[in-house]
Protein backbone atom coordinates (compact mmCIF):
# COMPACT_ATOMS: atom_id res chain seq x y z
CA UNK A 1 0.00 0.00 0.00
CA UNK A 2 1.36 3.41 -0.90
CA UNK A 3 2.56 5.47 2.00
CA UNK A 4 0.41 8.42 2.98
CA UNK A 5 1.93 11.72 1.85
CA UNK A 6 1.77 14.08 4.80
CA UNK A 7 2.59 17.74 5.27
CA UNK A 8 2.46 19.94 8.34
CA UNK A 9 2.88 23.67 8.49
CA UNK A 10 2.68 26.54 10.95
CA UNK A 11 1.19 29.99 10.43
CA UNK A 12 1.29 32.34 13.40
CA UNK A 13 2.09 29.44 15.66
CA UNK A 14 4.17 28.53 18.67
CA UNK A 15 5.36 25.01 17.86
CA UNK A 16 3.12 23.52 20.54
CA UNK A 17 1.06 21.60 18.00
CA UNK A 18 4.21 20.16 16.42
CA UNK A 19 5.45 19.17 19.87
CA UNK A 20 2.07 17.58 20.59
CA UNK A 21 2.41 15.49 17.44
CA UNK A 22 5.85 14.37 18.61
CA UNK A 23 4.36 13.62 22.02
CA UNK A 24 2.73 10.51 20.61
CA UNK A 25 6.16 9.13 21.61
CA UNK A 26 6.95 5.72 20.19
CA UNK A 27 3.86 5.79 17.97
CA UNK A 28 5.80 8.26 15.79
CA UNK A 29 7.54 5.19 14.42
CA UNK A 30 4.16 3.81 13.34
CA UNK A 31 3.46 7.16 11.72
CA UNK A 32 6.82 7.02 9.96
CA UNK A 33 6.06 3.53 8.69
CA UNK A 34 2.71 4.60 7.30
CA UNK A 35 3.48 8.08 5.99
CA UNK A 36 6.08 10.07 4.09
CA UNK A 37 6.50 13.55 5.47
CA UNK A 38 6.93 15.92 2.57
CA UNK A 39 6.93 19.24 4.38
CA UNK A 40 7.33 19.99 8.11
CA UNK A 41 9.54 22.99 8.89
CA UNK A 42 10.10 22.15 12.55
CA UNK A 43 11.38 18.68 11.78
CA UNK A 44 12.49 18.28 8.15
CA UNK A 45 14.36 20.46 5.69
CA UNK A 46 11.91 20.91 2.81
CA UNK A 47 11.54 24.39 1.38
CA UNK A 48 8.60 26.33 -0.09
CA UNK A 49 10.01 25.76 -3.57
CA UNK A 50 9.78 22.00 -2.98
CA UNK A 51 6.07 22.41 -2.29
CA UNK A 52 5.65 24.71 -5.30
CA UNK A 53 7.22 22.03 -7.49
CA UNK A 54 4.71 19.36 -6.42
CA UNK A 55 1.78 18.54 -8.69
CA UNK A 56 -1.59 19.83 -7.45
CA UNK A 57 -3.23 17.57 -4.88
CA UNK A 58 0.03 15.68 -4.42
CA UNK A 59 -0.04 15.50 -0.63
CA UNK A 60 -2.80 13.39 0.86
CA UNK A 61 -3.14 15.33 4.10
CA UNK A 62 -1.80 18.67 5.26
CA UNK A 63 -2.05 19.70 8.90
CA UNK A 64 -2.05 23.49 9.12
CA UNK A 65 -1.60 24.93 12.58
CA UNK A 66 -1.18 28.50 13.64
CA UNK A 67 -3.40 31.43 12.74
CA UNK A 68 -3.36 33.71 9.69
CA UNK A 69 -1.51 36.79 10.90
CA UNK A 70 0.32 37.95 7.80
CA UNK A 71 0.44 37.58 4.02
CA UNK A 72 2.92 34.69 4.15
CA UNK A 73 0.61 32.65 6.40
CA UNK A 74 -2.17 33.26 3.89
CA UNK A 75 -0.04 32.62 0.83
CA UNK A 76 1.25 29.29 2.15
CA UNK A 77 -2.30 28.33 3.21
CA UNK A 78 -3.38 28.81 -0.43
CA UNK A 79 -0.32 26.94 -1.69
CA UNK A 80 -0.82 24.00 0.64
CA UNK A 81 -4.53 23.89 -0.18
CA UNK A 82 -3.63 23.58 -3.85
CA UNK A 83 -1.05 20.86 -3.25
CA UNK A 84 -3.14 18.71 -0.91
CA UNK A 85 -6.22 16.52 -1.06
CA UNK A 86 -7.27 17.03 2.56
CA UNK A 87 -6.49 20.15 4.58
CA UNK A 88 -6.89 19.99 8.33
CA UNK A 89 -7.12 23.07 10.55
CA UNK A 90 -5.02 21.71 13.40
CA UNK A 91 -5.09 23.29 16.84
CA UNK A 92 -6.98 26.28 18.26
CA UNK A 93 -5.17 28.87 16.17
CA UNK A 94 -6.10 27.38 12.80
CA UNK A 95 -9.53 26.31 14.08
CA UNK A 96 -10.61 29.53 15.79
CA UNK A 97 -7.83 32.12 15.71
CA UNK A 98 -6.43 30.99 19.04
CA UNK A 99 -4.16 32.98 21.30
CA UNK A 100 -2.73 35.14 18.48
CA UNK A 101 -6.26 36.41 17.82
CA UNK A 102 -6.17 38.12 21.23
CA UNK A 103 -4.22 40.69 19.22
CA UNK A 104 -7.50 41.58 17.49
CA UNK A 105 -8.11 43.95 20.39
CA UNK A 106 -5.40 46.07 18.82
CA UNK A 107 -4.38 46.84 15.26
CA UNK A 108 -1.15 46.82 13.27
CA UNK A 109 -0.38 50.45 14.05
CA UNK A 110 -0.73 50.00 17.80
CA UNK A 111 1.24 46.77 17.82
CA UNK A 112 4.08 48.17 15.73
CA UNK A 113 4.16 51.33 17.82
CA UNK A 114 4.70 49.35 21.00
CA UNK A 115 6.98 46.64 19.66
CA UNK A 116 9.28 48.85 17.60
CA UNK A 117 9.15 52.14 19.50
CA UNK A 118 7.56 52.32 22.93
CA UNK A 119 8.45 49.11 24.73
CA UNK A 120 10.94 49.60 27.59
CA UNK A 121 13.43 47.19 26.02
CA UNK A 122 13.27 48.61 22.48
CA UNK A 123 16.33 50.55 21.34
CA UNK A 124 15.42 52.06 17.99
CA UNK A 125 16.67 55.67 17.76
CA UNK A 126 16.18 55.77 13.99
CA UNK A 127 12.55 54.66 14.38
CA UNK A 128 12.92 51.80 11.93
CA UNK A 129 9.86 49.66 11.26
CA UNK A 130 9.72 46.47 9.19
CA UNK A 131 8.74 47.19 5.59
CA UNK A 132 7.36 44.64 3.14
CA UNK A 133 10.07 45.55 0.63
CA UNK A 134 13.51 46.86 1.40
CA UNK A 135 16.07 47.98 -1.17
CA UNK A 136 19.56 46.76 -0.43
CA UNK A 137 22.69 47.41 -2.54
CA UNK A 138 22.37 43.92 -4.05
CA UNK A 139 18.69 44.07 -4.92
CA UNK A 140 15.39 43.87 -3.06
CA UNK A 141 14.42 41.74 -0.07
CA UNK A 142 10.88 41.14 1.15
CA UNK A 143 8.99 40.15 4.26
CA UNK A 144 5.25 39.47 4.59
CA UNK A 145 2.61 42.14 5.10
CA UNK A 146 1.28 42.22 8.68
CA UNK A 147 -2.52 42.15 8.72
CA UNK A 148 -4.65 44.21 11.12
CA UNK A 149 -6.83 41.21 11.96
CA UNK A 150 -5.87 37.64 12.81
CA UNK A 151 -7.98 35.01 11.07
CA UNK A 152 -8.60 31.30 11.52
CA UNK A 153 -7.57 29.11 8.58
CA UNK A 154 -11.04 28.73 7.08
CA UNK A 155 -11.26 32.43 6.37
CA UNK A 156 -8.62 32.04 3.68
CA UNK A 157 -8.79 28.42 2.56
CA UNK A 158 -11.28 25.60 2.23
CA UNK A 159 -10.85 23.41 5.30
CA UNK A 160 -11.82 19.73 5.34
CA UNK A 161 -11.49 18.96 9.04
CA UNK A 162 -10.83 20.70 12.33
CA UNK A 163 -8.76 19.27 15.18
CA UNK A 164 -9.28 21.49 18.22
CA UNK A 165 -7.07 22.12 21.23
CA UNK A 166 -4.24 24.26 22.44
CA UNK A 167 -2.59 21.97 21.67
CA UNK A 168 -4.69 18.91 20.75
CA UNK A 169 -3.85 16.08 23.13
CA UNK A 170 -1.41 13.43 21.82
CA UNK A 171 -4.09 10.80 22.47
CA UNK A 172 -6.56 12.60 20.22
CA UNK A 173 -3.87 13.31 17.64
CA UNK A 174 -3.27 9.60 17.39
CA UNK A 175 -7.03 8.98 17.03
CA UNK A 176 -7.06 11.43 14.12
CA UNK A 177 -3.99 9.83 12.52
CA UNK A 178 -5.62 6.40 12.77
CA UNK A 179 -8.85 7.74 11.28
CA UNK A 180 -6.85 9.18 8.38
CA UNK A 181 -4.86 5.98 7.84
CA UNK A 182 -7.97 3.78 7.87
CA UNK A 183 -9.95 6.25 5.76
CA UNK A 184 -12.47 6.50 8.56
CA UNK A 185 -13.22 10.21 8.50
CA UNK A 186 -16.66 11.78 8.98
CA UNK A 187 -18.36 14.34 6.73
CA UNK A 188 -16.29 17.21 5.40
CA UNK A 189 -16.21 20.17 7.73
CA UNK A 190 -16.45 18.11 10.91
CA UNK A 191 -14.48 18.61 14.05
CA UNK A 192 -12.44 15.46 14.67
CA UNK A 193 -10.31 14.32 17.58
CA UNK A 194 -12.80 15.60 20.12
CA UNK A 195 -16.09 14.70 21.75
CA UNK A 196 -19.42 16.07 20.53
CA UNK A 197 -20.43 16.76 24.14
CA UNK A 198 -19.29 19.49 26.48
CA UNK A 199 -16.58 19.31 29.14
CA UNK A 200 -19.22 18.91 31.85
CA UNK A 201 -20.01 15.47 30.48
CA UNK A 202 -16.44 14.27 31.25
CA UNK A 203 -15.69 16.37 34.31
CA UNK A 204 -15.15 14.53 37.59
CA UNK A 205 -16.32 17.37 39.85
CA UNK A 206 -19.53 17.04 41.83
CA UNK A 207 -22.34 18.99 40.29
CA UNK A 208 -25.16 20.42 42.40
CA UNK A 209 -27.41 23.32 41.60
CA UNK A 210 -25.89 26.35 39.99
CA UNK A 211 -26.81 29.62 41.65
CA UNK A 212 -23.97 32.08 41.26
CA UNK A 213 -24.08 35.03 43.62
CA UNK A 214 -20.65 36.37 42.80
CA UNK A 215 -17.63 35.66 40.62
CA UNK A 216 -14.18 34.75 41.86
CA UNK A 217 -10.82 34.81 40.12
CA UNK A 218 -8.14 32.19 40.52
CA UNK A 219 -5.68 35.06 41.02
CA UNK A 220 -7.25 35.81 44.38
CA UNK A 221 -9.11 32.69 45.48
CA UNK A 222 -8.46 28.97 45.52
CA UNK A 223 -11.08 26.69 43.95
CA UNK A 224 -12.24 23.90 46.21
CA UNK A 225 -11.30 20.65 44.53
CA UNK A 226 -14.39 18.45 44.87
CA UNK A 227 -17.23 20.60 43.51
CA UNK A 228 -17.98 22.21 40.18
CA UNK A 229 -15.82 25.32 39.77
CA UNK A 230 -18.61 27.28 38.12
CA UNK A 231 -20.88 26.67 41.09
CA UNK A 232 -18.21 28.17 43.32
CA UNK A 233 -18.19 31.29 41.15
CA UNK A 234 -15.08 30.63 39.10
CA UNK A 235 -15.50 31.28 35.40
CA UNK A 236 -15.26 27.82 33.92
CA UNK A 237 -15.93 27.58 30.21
CA UNK A 238 -16.79 23.89 30.56
CA UNK A 239 -20.50 24.26 29.74
CA UNK A 240 -19.80 25.45 26.21
CA UNK A 241 -16.48 23.83 25.47
CA UNK A 242 -16.12 20.64 23.51
CA UNK A 243 -14.81 17.68 25.49
CA UNK A 244 -12.26 15.10 24.45
CA UNK A 245 -9.18 16.46 26.20
CA UNK A 246 -9.65 14.33 29.32
CA UNK A 247 -10.43 17.50 31.29
CA UNK A 248 -6.73 18.09 31.92
CA UNK A 249 -7.26 21.56 33.33
CA UNK A 250 -10.05 20.61 35.72
CA UNK A 251 -7.97 17.67 36.95
CA UNK A 252 -5.11 20.09 37.59
CA UNK A 253 -7.31 22.24 39.79
CA UNK A 254 -8.20 25.08 37.43
CA UNK A 255 -11.37 25.86 35.51
CA UNK A 256 -11.59 25.05 31.80
CA UNK A 257 -10.40 27.90 29.58
CA UNK A 258 -12.17 26.82 26.42
CA UNK A 259 -9.29 25.79 24.16
CA UNK A 260 -11.20 22.94 22.53
CA UNK A 261 -13.63 25.41 21.08
CA UNK A 262 -17.41 25.28 21.18
CA UNK A 263 -19.67 22.32 20.54
CA UNK A 264 -21.58 22.06 17.26
CA UNK A 265 -24.12 24.68 16.39
CA UNK A 266 -22.38 27.54 18.18
CA UNK A 267 -21.72 30.55 15.96
CA UNK A 268 -19.89 32.64 18.52
CA UNK A 269 -18.21 31.02 21.51
CA UNK A 270 -18.04 34.20 23.59
CA UNK A 271 -21.73 34.92 23.05
CA UNK A 272 -22.75 31.38 24.00
CA UNK A 273 -20.53 31.48 27.08
CA UNK A 274 -22.23 34.66 28.28
CA UNK A 275 -25.62 33.14 27.60
CA UNK A 276 -24.86 29.97 29.54
CA UNK A 277 -23.21 31.60 32.51
CA UNK A 278 -25.63 34.53 32.82
CA UNK A 279 -28.55 32.15 33.04
CA UNK A 280 -27.22 30.70 36.30
CA UNK A 281 -26.56 34.00 38.02
CA UNK A 282 -28.83 34.20 41.04
CA UNK A 283 -30.07 37.79 41.04
CA UNK A 284 -33.13 39.66 39.82
CA UNK A 285 -32.41 43.23 40.78
CA UNK A 286 -30.69 45.29 38.09
CA UNK A 287 -28.19 46.90 40.45
CA UNK A 288 -27.38 43.54 42.02
CA UNK A 289 -26.77 42.02 38.60
CA UNK A 290 -24.55 44.94 37.63
CA UNK A 291 -22.48 44.48 40.79
CA UNK A 292 -22.01 40.75 40.09
CA UNK A 293 -21.09 41.36 36.44
CA UNK A 294 -18.55 43.99 37.53
CA UNK A 295 -16.63 41.23 39.29
CA UNK A 296 -15.58 39.79 35.93
CA UNK A 297 -12.29 41.49 35.05
CA UNK A 298 -12.40 41.31 31.26
CA UNK A 299 -15.27 39.72 29.41
CA UNK A 300 -13.85 39.21 25.93
CA UNK A 301 -10.59 37.68 27.14
CA UNK A 302 -12.41 35.45 29.65
CA UNK A 303 -15.36 34.17 27.62
CA UNK A 304 -13.64 34.04 24.27
CA UNK A 305 -10.00 33.39 25.01
CA UNK A 306 -9.25 31.18 22.03
CA UNK A 307 -11.91 32.12 19.52
CA UNK A 308 -11.86 35.88 19.01
CA UNK A 309 -10.67 35.45 15.43
CA UNK A 310 -13.68 33.24 14.69
CA UNK A 311 -16.23 35.35 16.58
CA UNK A 312 -19.00 37.14 14.73
CA UNK A 313 -17.43 40.56 15.14
CA UNK A 314 -13.86 39.19 14.73
CA UNK A 315 -12.06 42.16 16.21
CA UNK A 316 -12.34 45.24 18.38
CA UNK A 317 -13.45 48.40 16.59
CA UNK A 318 -10.83 51.07 17.11
CA UNK B 1 -28.79 62.08 1.58
CA UNK B 2 -29.04 61.64 5.35
CA UNK B 3 -27.89 58.43 6.93
CA UNK B 4 -30.76 56.13 7.87
CA UNK B 5 -29.71 53.87 10.74
CA UNK B 6 -30.74 50.24 10.48
CA UNK B 7 -32.05 49.09 13.85
CA UNK B 8 -32.87 45.44 14.46
CA UNK B 9 -35.55 45.04 17.12
CA UNK B 10 -36.04 41.73 18.92
CA UNK B 11 -39.36 41.89 20.71
CA UNK B 12 -41.13 39.46 23.02
CA UNK B 13 -44.47 38.24 21.77
CA UNK B 14 -46.56 39.04 24.85
CA UNK B 15 -45.78 42.57 25.97
CA UNK B 16 -43.39 44.45 23.75
CA UNK B 17 -44.60 43.21 20.35
CA UNK B 18 -48.15 44.04 21.36
CA UNK B 19 -47.00 47.44 22.58
CA UNK B 20 -45.28 48.11 19.26
CA UNK B 21 -48.38 46.92 17.45
CA UNK B 22 -50.44 49.39 19.50
CA UNK B 23 -48.22 52.21 18.27
CA UNK B 24 -49.27 51.13 14.79
CA UNK B 25 -53.01 50.84 15.39
CA UNK B 26 -52.98 54.13 17.28
CA UNK B 27 -51.35 55.72 14.22
CA UNK B 28 -48.44 57.11 16.27
CA UNK B 29 -45.88 58.67 13.94
CA UNK B 30 -42.35 57.45 14.46
CA UNK B 31 -39.26 56.71 12.31
CA UNK B 32 -39.41 53.50 10.23
CA UNK B 33 -35.84 52.47 11.06
CA UNK B 34 -36.61 49.45 13.21
CA UNK B 35 -36.89 45.98 11.66
CA UNK B 36 -38.77 43.85 14.19
CA UNK B 37 -38.14 40.17 14.90
CA UNK B 38 -40.71 38.58 17.20
CA UNK B 39 -39.60 35.99 19.77
CA UNK B 40 -41.81 34.39 22.39
CA UNK B 41 -39.85 35.81 25.30
CA UNK B 42 -36.97 38.22 25.79
CA UNK B 43 -35.34 35.34 27.67
CA UNK B 44 -34.98 33.63 24.28
CA UNK B 45 -32.60 36.30 23.10
CA UNK B 46 -29.17 34.74 22.82
CA UNK B 47 -26.33 37.27 22.69
CA UNK B 48 -25.39 35.48 19.46
CA UNK B 49 -28.47 37.03 17.79
CA UNK B 50 -27.33 40.52 18.72
CA UNK B 51 -23.75 39.97 17.54
CA UNK B 52 -25.09 38.45 14.34
CA UNK B 53 -27.31 41.47 13.75
CA UNK B 54 -24.27 43.72 13.98
CA UNK B 55 -22.14 41.41 11.86
CA UNK B 56 -24.90 41.40 9.23
CA UNK B 57 -24.89 45.20 9.02
CA UNK B 58 -27.16 46.55 11.75
CA UNK B 59 -26.26 49.96 13.14
CA UNK B 60 -28.11 49.30 16.38
CA UNK B 61 -30.02 46.55 18.15
CA UNK B 62 -33.01 46.98 20.44
CA UNK B 63 -34.20 44.10 22.63
CA UNK B 64 -37.56 44.59 24.31
CA UNK B 65 -39.43 42.50 26.84
CA UNK B 66 -42.05 42.61 29.56
CA UNK B 67 -41.47 44.69 32.67
CA UNK B 68 -39.74 42.77 35.50
CA UNK B 69 -42.39 40.80 37.34
CA UNK B 70 -44.73 40.71 34.34
CA UNK B 71 -43.06 38.08 32.19
CA UNK B 72 -45.52 35.68 30.61
CA UNK B 73 -43.09 32.88 31.47
CA UNK B 74 -42.44 34.32 34.96
CA UNK B 75 -38.63 34.53 34.92
CA UNK B 76 -37.67 34.90 31.26
CA UNK B 77 -37.06 38.63 31.34
CA UNK B 78 -34.75 38.26 34.34
CA UNK B 79 -32.64 35.87 32.31
CA UNK B 80 -32.68 38.45 29.52
CA UNK B 81 -31.54 41.14 31.95
CA UNK B 82 -28.62 39.04 33.19
CA UNK B 83 -27.57 37.98 29.72
CA UNK B 84 -27.80 41.47 28.30
CA UNK B 85 -25.83 42.99 31.16
CA UNK B 86 -22.97 40.59 30.46
CA UNK B 87 -23.44 41.21 26.77
CA UNK B 88 -23.12 44.96 27.22
CA UNK B 89 -19.80 44.40 28.96
CA UNK B 90 -18.55 42.34 26.01
CA UNK B 91 -19.89 44.87 23.52
CA UNK B 92 -17.80 47.53 25.26
CA UNK B 93 -14.76 45.23 25.04
CA UNK B 94 -15.37 45.05 21.29
CA UNK B 95 -15.11 48.85 21.22
CA UNK B 96 -18.71 49.44 20.19
CA UNK B 97 -20.54 52.53 21.43
CA UNK B 98 -22.99 51.55 24.22
CA UNK B 99 -25.77 53.57 22.56
CA UNK B 100 -25.91 51.01 19.75
CA UNK B 101 -27.60 48.47 22.02
CA UNK B 102 -30.66 48.96 24.20
CA UNK B 103 -32.63 46.65 26.42
CA UNK B 104 -36.08 48.11 27.17
CA UNK B 105 -39.17 46.93 29.01
CA UNK B 106 -42.29 47.80 27.04
CA UNK B 107 -45.74 46.71 28.17
CA UNK B 108 -48.64 45.91 25.87
CA UNK B 109 -50.21 49.30 26.54
CA UNK B 110 -47.06 51.37 26.00
CA UNK B 111 -47.42 52.15 22.30
CA UNK B 112 -46.42 55.79 22.73
CA UNK B 113 -43.41 54.78 24.78
CA UNK B 114 -42.29 52.31 22.11
CA UNK B 115 -42.48 55.05 19.51
CA UNK B 116 -40.48 57.38 21.74
CA UNK B 117 -37.76 54.75 22.31
CA UNK B 118 -37.39 54.09 18.60
CA UNK B 119 -37.33 57.81 17.76
CA UNK B 120 -34.67 58.50 20.39
CA UNK B 121 -32.53 55.58 19.31
CA UNK B 122 -32.80 56.50 15.63
CA UNK B 123 -31.62 60.04 16.28
CA UNK B 124 -28.78 58.92 18.53
CA UNK B 125 -27.57 56.45 15.90
CA UNK B 126 -27.92 59.04 13.16
CA UNK B 127 -25.44 61.17 15.09
CA UNK B 128 -23.11 58.24 15.74
CA UNK B 129 -23.11 57.18 12.11
CA UNK B 130 -23.01 53.72 10.56
CA UNK B 131 -21.61 50.93 12.73
CA UNK B 132 -19.66 49.43 9.81
CA UNK B 133 -19.42 46.05 11.51
CA UNK B 134 -20.57 43.98 8.56
CA UNK B 135 -18.39 40.91 8.23
CA UNK B 136 -17.99 38.63 5.22
CA UNK B 137 -19.58 35.24 5.57
CA UNK B 138 -17.05 32.63 6.56
CA UNK B 139 -16.27 29.59 4.41
CA UNK B 140 -17.53 27.25 7.06
CA UNK B 141 -21.08 28.53 7.32
CA UNK B 142 -22.20 25.26 5.78
CA UNK B 143 -20.28 22.94 8.07
CA UNK B 144 -21.16 21.43 11.43
CA UNK B 145 -18.43 23.42 13.14
CA UNK B 146 -20.29 26.61 12.31
CA UNK C 1 24.52 38.78 -9.04
CA UNK C 2 23.43 35.28 -8.04
CA UNK C 3 20.91 35.03 -5.26
CA UNK C 4 20.30 32.04 -3.02
CA UNK C 5 17.10 31.97 -0.95
CA UNK C 6 16.75 29.68 2.02
CA UNK C 7 13.03 29.83 2.73
CA UNK C 8 11.94 28.74 5.23
CA UNK C 9 14.73 27.92 7.67
CA UNK C 10 13.89 24.64 9.27
CA UNK C 11 14.36 22.40 12.29
CA UNK C 12 13.90 25.17 14.83
CA UNK C 13 10.95 26.97 16.34
CA UNK C 14 10.04 30.09 14.46
CA UNK C 15 9.95 31.53 11.00
CA UNK C 16 12.98 32.84 9.20
CA UNK C 17 14.52 33.24 5.81
CA UNK C 18 18.00 33.89 4.53
CA UNK C 19 18.92 35.71 1.31
CA UNK C 20 22.49 35.24 0.13
CA UNK C 21 23.95 37.36 -2.67
CA UNK C 22 27.03 35.97 -4.45
CA UNK C 23 29.52 38.11 -6.35
CA UNK C 24 31.15 37.29 -9.72
CA UNK C 25 33.79 35.05 -8.16
CA UNK C 26 31.15 33.04 -6.30
CA UNK C 27 32.01 34.47 -2.89
CA UNK C 28 29.40 35.86 -0.58
CA UNK C 29 28.86 39.56 -1.26
CA UNK C 30 26.21 39.92 1.42
CA UNK C 31 23.73 37.80 3.36
CA UNK C 32 20.47 38.89 4.99
CA UNK C 33 18.68 37.04 7.78
CA UNK C 34 15.02 38.03 7.98
CA UNK C 35 12.31 37.27 10.51
CA UNK C 36 8.99 37.22 8.64
CA UNK C 37 6.86 36.89 11.76
CA UNK C 38 5.52 39.00 14.56
CA UNK C 39 2.53 38.20 16.73
CA UNK C 40 2.62 41.13 19.16
CA UNK C 41 2.30 39.35 22.51
CA UNK C 42 4.03 42.23 24.29
CA UNK C 43 1.21 44.48 23.17
CA UNK C 44 -1.85 42.30 23.47
CA UNK C 45 -1.20 41.16 27.02
CA UNK C 46 -1.79 44.75 28.06
CA UNK C 47 -5.01 45.03 30.01
CA UNK C 48 -5.23 41.28 30.46
CA UNK C 49 -6.22 39.82 33.85
CA UNK C 50 -3.01 38.83 35.61
CA UNK C 51 -3.90 35.15 35.99
CA UNK C 52 -4.21 34.89 32.20
CA UNK C 53 -0.80 36.28 31.36
CA UNK C 54 1.40 33.26 32.25
CA UNK C 55 -1.01 30.98 30.41
CA UNK C 56 -0.99 33.16 27.31
CA UNK C 57 2.73 33.94 27.07
CA UNK C 58 3.49 30.22 27.30
CA UNK C 59 2.14 30.20 23.72
CA UNK C 60 4.99 32.36 22.54
CA UNK C 61 6.90 29.13 22.21
CA UNK C 62 5.12 25.82 22.63
CA UNK C 63 8.31 23.86 22.42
Amino acid sequence: MAKLKLGSYWGAACGGCDTAILDVHEKILDLDAAADILFWPIAVDFKYKDVEAMPDGHMDVVLYHGAIRNSENEHIAHLLRKKSKVMVAFGSCAHLGGIPSLANLYDKKQIFQYVYHDSPSTVNPAGVEPQPTTKVPEGEITIPIFYDTVMPLDFVADVDYYVPGCPPTPKQIWNVVEAILTGNLPAKGSVVGASSKTQCDECHLKKNEKKITGFKRIATAQPEQETCYLEQGFLCMGPITRGGCDTRCQLSGVPCRGCYGPVDGVLDMGAKAISAIASVIEAKDEKEIEAIVAQIPDSLRTFNRFAIGASLLRRKTL
Amino acid sequence: MTFEPKIVGILCNWCSYTGADLAGTARVKYPPNVRVIRVMCSGRVDPTFVFKAFADGADGVLVAGCHPGDCHYIEGNYKALRRMKLFQKMLADYGIEPARFRLEWVSASEGERWAKIVSEMTEELRKLGPARLRQPRKNRAATSAA
Amino acid sequence: MKRISIDPITRLEGHGKIEIFLNEEGGVENAYFQIPELRGFEKFVQGMPVEEVPRVVSRICGV
